[in-house]
């Protein structure tokens, strides 16, 4: 589903990605994990098409298309969905308005029709509920005011509203409490655990692994993988320390 | 410069500091148009069509509105507007429909007088439209008796050309003044106003957005003078300057000796959209009390870049972003409109314009 | 509360502390103002002709101006021929140590608690931070300290007058580049009589060994102080300078006129910090300082800085506003401000900070206090250039007023011609709250000192940007200027 190929990216004429190499196939979760700085959000950032962020060389394909070539609204058409570390508060857009202008717009890149508004606020408003999210909140401008908890549990509102091909998510486990934490892990599982779907975890931690079980964990240390292996390689990681097993 | 501005102050003056006064004297200068066409709002209530500052009898229904002869006051652009012009009286518990005032021009310049006078605990709303071409100088004087409320709402949609605004009232004791400007049409502007919370208790609300493109420049120059005490006012303004465009912002807060427990706020909010735009922002502050909470917050800025791609994230095209982004920003000043018929006519003038600028 | 004020008000009013003359002899320039008294100026200080020529293109200049237009303060016209242009202490020119100094400024000094013999022994004392000063009493620096260090490290801080004998090339480069002769009313009077001043030049990749300070004082009754201030920071250099001053009782006005301009090349970085307690005149606002001054840094170089501080207690009237032309693309300039009015005070001040080159930001955070009859205006630009792109301001203007019978007033202009900017202005009024009060007073605190405690805490951000040998100075004062102001 998603190849990267030698990748190297910069912010500012700094180079945070120096080569990095991932395959991705559908039905599968990966775990990016490694020490803060390593690159791990540039990753998610550069998958996500944000401006500033460039990729000096090597290549990603998603589904066969060059996804670098895509504007971030195209590759969010194509089926990719970016969980932000920091969701964005946007004042004055209501959540209901926001989701429902990228569910359509989304849905017309693709050829679908629109849905109803009617349509639409049945489906936001099961999903909150699934979610454990009260549904007043979907009234409420986009992110403004709400918690850290809060914050993650709405990109996951919209997460299984989009319901996309592919996600990555951000540190998605940050800022949540044990019960937030199994709420949300509960909601990758049953959004994203598909056969024909597939999964990219960027975590520091390995606690949200206990809930999204991945099939591989890769160490990301100075903008490069150096290690790869099962699910096992993450409690390794969080005995031994970073230094130890990145080396 | 021409005759038309020869008698208004100069942009030495702080208070014209930002003022297009070439642009005032061009509109004048501009040459006769046709007469535009005009729709009134679905409401009911008094009707007035003015074509170059005179009613149009045949086309208007006048119900409790009058023509009348009207002083102007002693500042440079209400002085030129004496002569006849519309009032609306209404006695103590007065309460009328929706009165609504289409000014067209078509070249030239034309200059009205208006007043609103509502006495104890009287109840209006206002609607007015600029159209047309050429410049529009409108003096409307306003008082407020004890406990009366007034909805105003103006809009000037005039492709090109100028309109300025002398506003003059007086809210007394416990009264309420709303009142929402949108500038959203290519004319220059100047909304010159001088309110006076002359009773304990008053309240105010005076703001709107200005929308500017090409080399227009548009301005409101607001002061708000708490006379007495437990008055609140609030002013809420917004801007967008695209191209060469210019709007500027100047809203004052004076706070007399013995007009305690003030609560005074300006919200002041400009955005660009082009690097060749300018918004400039004034909220002055004038205070003399001690027990008074005025505060002001001025940001001039582009759009939330994260903002933006974080909307592009979830799929959101970068110019529909833009637009919802900016529909937001301009929100806030448009949606203290309580007729809903006449706030969605104003949001939709404002949609126009920004899909028109975001293209 | 408000009533208690005003009772309170009516029956204390904060006699100035530090009012008194010295008794020395003066020489004094004619009185009025002419050519001949410039030419006497720059004679009596042995000017060489270009210098004479400079003054006089301003003085023309000055007499085709017209006096400013008093936007908030309320100022009786001042007659110019009328004072005293030049007056000088008669001693001998130049000493050695601060012994030789004539004893009655030393004694002068030692009233205002100006610690000019501590500081000698400051320096003695290992670890101590340094303080170099350069007294101007009236007119003509009358000691230099620290002399020698400083020419060690190559850094230049003498009288104008000096300087314009000793570097000539240096101060005809820089001389009026940052405040250009016909600025202002006041800067141009500035150009055309100036008495004395300091300058400072830091060469490249040189960090100023110590504080460098100033006390000026007025003194001689009826003289003009025209102070001219000349600060260069080359490529590399840090400086971080001090004035302080206070003036003695007087029941005539005098008039204070000075032009301070600093320059920081290339990641240079100049610290100019000020504590103002000049005369404010009575309670009823007689005899106090006139204070108009022009201060402006041009941050010329890439990334250099200007930090403007001020602590500004006294003066009957003060007019200033520090300004920072950012014209160097990633230069950064800031102003902290205090500004406390009583009785008849007006102060008028504020900043510009004008962006002209890529990436510049600015911060600015004034603190007003207004008590008595007192008004206090904040006045600023912030002015974003087309070509200024990655532009950031912040901007808080905090007004706190003590009494019903003071006014507070902002008066901010934002112009912004490049829509990367990030502009953000934010201001406040209030007054302290008798819960707060009454809460400090409960916990021990007599009135006075509690309000002393609310407004330092008040002014803490702008007062934690000073020096800590003014920090606590200014501290002092800001309590000794609002005693009796709260009932």
């Amino acid at each position: 589903m998603l190849k990267i190929e030698n990748l190297h990216a910069e912010i500012d004429g700094k180079t945070i990605l120096k080569g990095l190499n991932l395959s991705v196939n559908a039905g599968e979760v990966h775990a990016i994990m490694g020490p803060n700085g390593a690159g791990k959000s540039t990753l998610g950032y550069v998958l996500g098409g944000r401006p500033g962020y460039e990729v000096t060389e090597g290549s990603i394909t998603f589904d066969g298309q060059d996804l670098l070539e895509l504007e971030p609204h195209q590759r969010a058409a194509a089926g990719v969905f970016l969980g932000f570390q920091y969701p964005v508060e946007i004042p004055g857009v209501s959540n209901v308005q926001f989701l429902r202008e990228a569910l359509n717009a989304q849905r017309g890149g693709r050829g679908e029709k629109p849905l109803s508004g009617g349509e639409f606020l049945k489906l936001a408003r099961e999903e909150a509920k699934k979610l454990d999210m009260d549904a007043e909140m979907l009234k409420r401008p986009v992110n403004v005011g709400f918690s850290g908890g809060e914050k993650k549990r709405n990109e996951m509102v919209q997460m299984g509203v989009i319901d996309p091909k592919f996600a990555i998510l951000d540190e998605t486990d940050s800022g949540l409490d044990i019960d937030a934490l199994r709420i949300v892990g509960d909601g990758i599982n049953r959004i994203m655990r598909k056969p024909d779907k597939a999964v990219l975890l960027i975590t520091h931690y390995q606690r949200l692994l206990d809930y999204v079980k991945p099939d591989f964990v890769h160490v990301l240390a100075d903008g490069r993988i150096t290690r790869s292996g099962g699910a096992e390689l993450a409690h390794q990681l969080e005995r031994e320390g970073y230094a130890e097993v990145a080396a | 410069m021409s005759d038309a501005v020869l008698d208004l102050p100069s942009t030495r003056e702080e208070a014209w500091r930002w003022a297009d006064l070439g642009g005032l004297a061009a509109a004048a200068a501009l040459a006769p148009v046709a007469e535009p066409t005009h729709e009134f709002l679905d409401l009911p209530g008094a009707r007035l069509l003015f074509v170059d500052g005179v009613l149009d009898e045949g086309r208007s229904r006048l119900c409790n509105v009058r023509l009348t002869t009207l002083e102007g006051d002693d500042h440079a652009l209400g002085r030129r507007a004496a002569g006849t012009g519309w009032s609306l009286r209404l006695d103590a518990q007065g309460v009328a429909d929706p009165v609504q005032i289409v000014h067209v021009a078509t070249g030239g310049e034309n200059h009205l007088a208006s007043e609103i006078v509502l006495a104890d605990d009287a109840v209006a709303e206002v609607v007015e439209t600029f159209v047309g071409a050429g410049w529009q100088n409108c003096f409307t004087r306003t008082r407020l008796g004890k406990g009366a409320r007034l909805m105003r709402s103006v809009r000037l949609l005039q492709p090109a050309g100028f309109v300025s605004l002398r506003e003059a009232a007086e809210i007394g004791e416990a009264a309420s003044l709303v009142a929402v400007f949108l500038g959203a049409g290519g004319q220059g502007s100047r909304i010159d106003a001088q309110l006076v919370m002359a009773g304990e208790g008053a309240f105010v609300e005076y703001g709107g957005t200005l929308l500017t493109s090409a080399e227009q420049k548009q301005e409101c120059a607001v002061r708000v003078n708490h006379a007495q005490p437990n008055g609140a006012s609030r002013q809420v303004w917004r801007a967008v300057a695209s191209d060469r465009s210019q709007v500027s912002l100047a809203a004052a807060v004076d706070v007399a000796r013995h007009a305690q427990k003030t609560d005074g706020e300006q919200s002041l909010r400009g955005l660009l959209l082009h690097r060749t735009a300018t918004v400039n922002l004034k909220p002055e502050l004038e205070i003399f009390a001690d027990d008074v909470k005025c505060a002001h917050g001025a940001t001039v800025g582009e759009l939330d870049n994260r903002a933006l791609f974080y909307m592009q994230s979830r799929g959101i095209p970068k110019a529909r972003a833009q637009a919802i982004l900016t529909r937001a920003f301009v929100a806030d000043a448009l949606e203290r409109i309580g007729d809903e018929t006449v706030r969605a006519a104003f949001e939709a003038d404002a949609d126009a314009w920004l899909d028109a600028a975001l293209q | 509360m408000a009533t208690k004020n005003a009772e309170a008000l009516a029956a204390v009013s904060k006699k100035y502390e530090w009012g008194f003359a010295t008794e020395i002899e003066q020489d004094f320039a004619p009185k009025g103002l002419s050519e001949d008294t410039v030419r006497y100026i720059s004679a009596k200080k042995g000017e060489p002709e270009w210098m004479l020529d400079w003054r006089l293109k301003a003085y023309r200049k000055w007499l085709t101006m017209a006096s400013p237009d008093w936007a908030k303060l309320n100022v009786p016209p001042i007659d110019y021929q009328d004072a005293y242009y030049y007056a000088e202490p008669k001693q001998k020119k130049t000493i050695a140590s601060l012994d030789e100094l004539d004893p009655e400024i030393r004694r002068t000094y030692e009233k205002l608690g100006i610690p000019i013999a501590e500081q000698e022994v400051l320096a003695g004392v290992e670890g101590a931070r340094k303080v170099a000063v350069d007294a101007v009493f009236d007119s003509v620096s009358v000691a230099t300290t620290f002399r020698e260090e400083l020419k060690a490290a190559g850094v230049i801080f003498l009288s104008i007058s000096e300087a314009i004998r000793e570097y000539p090339e240096l101060v005809k480069k820089w001389l009026g580049k940052v405040v250009p002769q016909h600025d202002n009313y006041f800067a141009t009077l500035n150009s055309a009589v100036f008495s004395d001043g300091t300058f400072v030049y830091i060469p490249e990749g040189v960090r100023c060994p110590m504080e460098l300070s100033t006390y000026f004082r007025i003194n001689a009754e009826n003289t003009g102080q025209f102070e001219r201030t000349l600060i260069v920071a080359d490529k590399g250099a840090y400086v971080s300078y001090l004035e302080g001053c206070t003036a003695p009782m007087r029941d005539e006005n005098q008039l204070h006129a000075a032009v301070v301009e600093l320059v920081a090349l290339d990641d240079a970085e100049i610290k100019y910090s000020t504590v103002q307690n000049w005369y404010p005149g009575d309670e009823n606002g007689v005899g106090g300082i006139y204070n108009f001054v022009t201060k402006r840094a041009l941050c010329q170089g890439k990334n250099s800085k200007v930090s403007w501080t001020q602590v500004e207690t006294g003066s009957a009237v003060t007019w200033k506003y520090p300004s920072c032309v950012l014209a160097g693309d990633g230069s950064v300039g800031e102003f902290y401000s205090v500004a406390v009015t009583n009785n008849r005070q007006q102060a008028d001040t504020g900043t510009k900070m004008i962006h002209l080159g890529k990436n510049t930001r600015s911060t600015i955070v004034s603190k007003g206090i207004s008590a008595g009859r007192s008004d206090n205006t904040y006045r600023g630009l912030v002015r974003v250039a087309p070509t200024a792109e990655g532009v950031r301001n912040f901007t808080q203007c905090d007004s706190l007023l003590l009494g019903d019978q003071c006014g507070a007033h902002t008066v901010p202009y934002i112009e912004v011609r490049n829509p990367s900017a990030q502009i953000e202005h934010e201001a406040t009024t209030s007054k302290i709250s008798e819960d707060q009060l009454f809460y400090a007073m409960s916990r021990g605190l007599d009135q006075e000192a509690a309000v002393a405690l609310i407004v330092n805490g008040f002014a803490r951000e702008v007062l934690q940007q000073l020096p800590m040998e003014f920090a606590v100075e200014a501290q002092k004062l800001l309590g000794i200027s609002l005693e009796g102001s709260v009932g």
